[in-house]
């Protein structure tokens, strides 16, 4: 029956071309256009975390004084980062900041690269889940006394060392040596949710050296670095015993349990530095300190434009616009073939089938249509990837598009054919049979 | 004459079709209105005028990994190695790049006293030489410039001067003239405020304070191992110069990474490309919008008129003249659309509203919606136009044969 339903349908089609192409294009642009931004939609807000999401959390200090921001800062001081790690209360704790320096190994041949560095401690790797490839991280014990080990990835390694085994060789950063203790798979997670505060969809950086090495090195901060006062800052030294929140500090903490005790330490060490007469805005202790999870800090950090939710909420009425267009060509169309459902409902075809047959019309409609609206998806997002320099994980097509567009398309046109299918399976038969 | 009425009455009589047309009108003015204002709005920011030289900008960027290399001695002998290249008309280190969409941003207080001291709005900060103004390409039109013998290291030494723009200084101190007025940074660092650049922006293009900016007297490119530079160079010299500052610094020094060629005109683009892409999409749904409505409305109106062949006929047949029939579905298409025009520049007004609470957008304009209704009945009227006149070309004989 579905298939005599298909093959009436495609011979109602093809005796109103014109019409037909007509809704075909409505529901295939409507498509389009809402697959389009609801593909940038959902690439922006996507979380990499998944299930790890409620583990991983950010934690934030209201350390500035009365009168300055008035929201938590993404971002920690030095002083507070250094209390918070030599506590080691969380499962995994991690402080991390973005530098750069220049990379080169032993074979001269190969100019120098300026990169993009994460200078972190060894469990980063372990709360952002980051694969390797050869050897690992470096030893918990270099976070406390620093050594001069890195971890790189992996085409950086095909780079400099032909993908071979790097683990023991030599690579200098800014022409000084550090031994390679690790090399990552390819990880790039969109977005960048372990920073996303310089571009929520940069690249991820593919060097990693650790944290210690900070006072010693002197790492360039090529992130944000946010006062809220005026403090001179001549010498590196300045910076690491000011007020200014550069580095962001991670820890991993399993159910309420965990994140109740460490917020209770959060409080707790707010109301000692007060005592120190740091933290002086007239809040309760409590208030002072949080805990982001990832979600919550995605949203903190807006990594979802604003401008992309106003074109989603624009598209989705573009698509209505394109249903209540097919819903009136339908009932045009439908209307027109009163006679022709008259004699079927005469020789004996009940409503309900009528409904069906009109039923199944109408989805064909809507799968045309949406088979075209995901190709004009789909070339939209390659037009606006390369005139506007978007990134690449924002314009390619989620998986889950071919499954969703289908669905909206045909749903439409249902929702649309609903109303002319009933005013045409209503017909009376006798009607049409008196005046043929 | 219009013959309203018996239109009327038909349309109210076929109740669906109508209202149907009359529901996508409705819903069409509301969309494309909010898209043509959020279109010129956006419009409006990207034609700003940077009030400097951005074609003619070239800056980059020095990356210096040798230890022992004395960067503040490095910093002027790069300097000079530039301003040596042919077609170079000036340079300047940096802190920041216009528009570039990353910088510093600082505010300066007018007294030493924190209690009492009121803080000018947050500006953006650059730090460059004497060359800076003239390598930006800017106006100066008050007070004066710095001298060579002026120029620091670092913003936290003796003798700071500052240019400050025109806007932040109408901004701060109003129609009394900042020249020579001194300003503190915290309690014990003072500026001196030395003359008024007409305009000069800032990094962030959406920012409230783009237009306000100082210069400070520093030649901060000898701060660290990272340092900016700017060279204005003629449009003839700007191709090759790329390949020319790479080339002469390397002979100076190898051991240093020289990258991220950009002019002003460039990262100008990149700072505002967010919102051309708005604009496209936008634009992109209007002309659809407007191309669905339309060829939906003409799809409807062939139908219409194949149903009432016969009624046209009789018509014709009672002295009709071709052209009531062509006023009758004109006029019926005005009817729909002014009904629909006026109930969707309510909506329109009303999603404008809920955008302008959920989201930084400025009110709607009612202008919008009603230059939308206008190019609606100027579409529809070319989408009705056609099948009418095959309508008004039905014969009168058709109506009475099959009687």
């Amino acid at each position: 029956m579905f298939l005599y339903y298909v093959d009436l349908a495609w011979r109602s089609i093809r005796k109103t071309p014109f019409l037909s192409l007509l809704m075909v294009l409505a529901i295939s642009i409507g498509i389009g256009i809402t697959i389009t931004t609801l593909n940038v939609y959902k690439m922006m807000s996507f979380n990499p975390a998944g299930e790890r999401s409620t583990q991983i959390h950010s934690v934030q200090l209201w350390s500035q004084g009365p009168d300055s921001w008035d929201e938590f800062d993404v971002n920690r001081t030095y002083q507070d980062v250094i209390n918070l790690r030599s506590a080691n209360l969380a499962q995994r704790q991690a402080a991390a900041f973005r530098t750069g320096m220049a990379l080169q190994s032993d074979d001269e041949s190969i100019a120098p690269v300026l990169q993009s560095i994460r200078v972190t401690d060894s469990d980063f790797f372990g709360i952002f889940s980051v694969p390797f490839l050869y050897g690992s991280a470096w030893e918990a014990s270099v976070d406390t006394e620093p050594a001069y080990q890195v971890v790189i990835g992996e085409k950086l390694n095909r780079t400099f060392f032909k993908g071979e085994n790097s683990v023991g060789r030599t690579v200098y950063l800014n022409r000084k040596p550090y031994q390679v203790v690790g090399v990552i798979k390819e990880w790039n997670p969109q977005p960048k949710y372990y920073d996303p505060t310089n571009g929520a969809f940069n690249d991820a950086e593919e060097i990693f050296v650790p944290f210690s090495l900070t006072p010693i090195e002197e790492f360039e901060v090529w992130g944000n670095t946010n006062g809220w006062k005026f403090e001179p800052m001549l010498t590196y030294n300045d910076r690491l015993i000011s007020e200014k929140a550069w580095i962001q500090y991670w820890v991993e903490l399993q159910g309420k349990e965990q994140i109740d005790a460490y917020s209770d330490y959060l409080a707790g060490y707010v109301e000692q530095q007060q005592a120190l007469g740091r933290f002086t805005d007239p809040k309760q202790p409590r208030d002072k300190q949080r805990l982001v999870d990832i979600a919550a800090w995605l949203a903190q950090n807006n990594v979802v434009a604003e401008d992309n939710k106003v074109l989603v909420g624009l598209s989705v009425l573009f698509l209505s616009v394109c249903l209540v267009n097919i819903l009136g060509l339908l009932l045009t169309k439908f209307l027109k073939r009163a006679p022709e459902v008259g004699v079927r409902r005469a020789i004996g075809a009940s409503r309900a089938q009528i409904f069906a047959q009109y039923m199944v019309e109408v989805g064909s409609i809507g799968l045309l249509g949406g088979v075209l609206g995901l190709l004009w998806a789909v070339g939209a997002l390659q037009i606006l990837s390369a005139r506007f320099d978007i990134a690449d994980g924002l314009t390619r097509l989620d998986l889950s598009m071919w499954l969703i567009t289908p669905m909206i398309a045909i749903s439409t046109a249902v929702i649309a054919g609903l109303y002319p299918a009933w005013v045409v399976c209503r017909t009376k038969p006798s009607v049409y049979l008196k005046s043929q | 004459m219009l013959h309203i009425k018996p239109i009327l009455s038909s349309l109210l009589r076929s109740k669906s079709g109508p209202l149907l047309l009359l529901i996508q009108i409705i819903l069409s003015v509301a969309i494309v209105a909010n898209a043509s204002f959020i279109i010129h709005e956006r419009l409006a920011l990207m034609s700003r005028d940077s009030g400097i030289a951005e074609e003619e900008i070239l800056s980059f960027n020095v990356y210096n990994f040798d230890p022992s290399m004395d960067m503040a001695q490095q910093n002027k002998q790069d300097q000079q190695i530039l301003r040596a290249l042919p077609g170079v008309i000036s340079a300047s280190s940096t802190n920041m790049l216009p528009l570039s969409g990353g910088g510093w941003m600082d505010r300066l207080v007018d007294g030493p006293d924190v209690e009492t001291a009121k803080s000018t709005p947050g500006f953006a900060f650059y730090l460059g030489n004497e060359q800076m103004v003239d390598t930006l390409g800017v106006k100066i039109v008050e007070g004066r410039n710095f001298f060579a013998e002026e120029i620091r290291s670092s913003p936290a030494e003796s003798g700071i001067l500052a240019l400050v723009s025109k806007p932040l200084a109408q901004a701060f101190w109003g129609e009394e003239s900042p020249v020579g007025k001194i300003m503190y940074q915290g309690t014990d660092q003072q500026v001196e405020i030395i003359g008024v650049i007409e305009q000069l922006q800032g990094a962030w293009v959406d920012h409230r304070n783009f237009e306000y900016s100082v210069i400070a007297n520093v030649d901060w490119g000898g701060q660290g191992a990272n340092s900016s530079y700017m060279v204005r160079a003629g449009a003839a010299a700007l191709p090759g110069l790329k390949d020319s500052i790479i080339a002469a610094l390397h002979r100076e020094n190898p051991n240093r990474v020289i990258d991220n060629f950009k002019t002003i005109a460039e990262h100008r683009a990149s700072s505002y490309r967010d919102h051309e892409l708005m604009v496209t999409i936008l634009s992109m749904m209007v002309v659809l919008l407007l191309l669905i409505t339309s060829l939906g409305l003409a799809g409807m109106v062939m139908f219409n008129i194949e149903r009432r062949t016969k009624q046209i006929g009789t018509r014709r047949a009672l002295g009709a003249r071709k052209r009531d029939i062509m006023s009758y579905f004109l006029v019926e298409n005005y009817l729909i659309c002014l009904a629909g025009g006026i109930l969707g520049a309510l909506l329109a007004v009303l999603l404008g509203q809920q955008l302008m609470k959920f989201y930084s957008l400025p009110k709607l304009e009612l202008i919008y919606p009603l230059l939308t209704l206008a190019g609606l009945l100027l579409v529809t009227t070319m989408a009705v136009f056609f099948p009418a006149r095959k309508a008004a070309d039905i014969s009168p004989a058709l109506a009475t044969r099959s009687v």
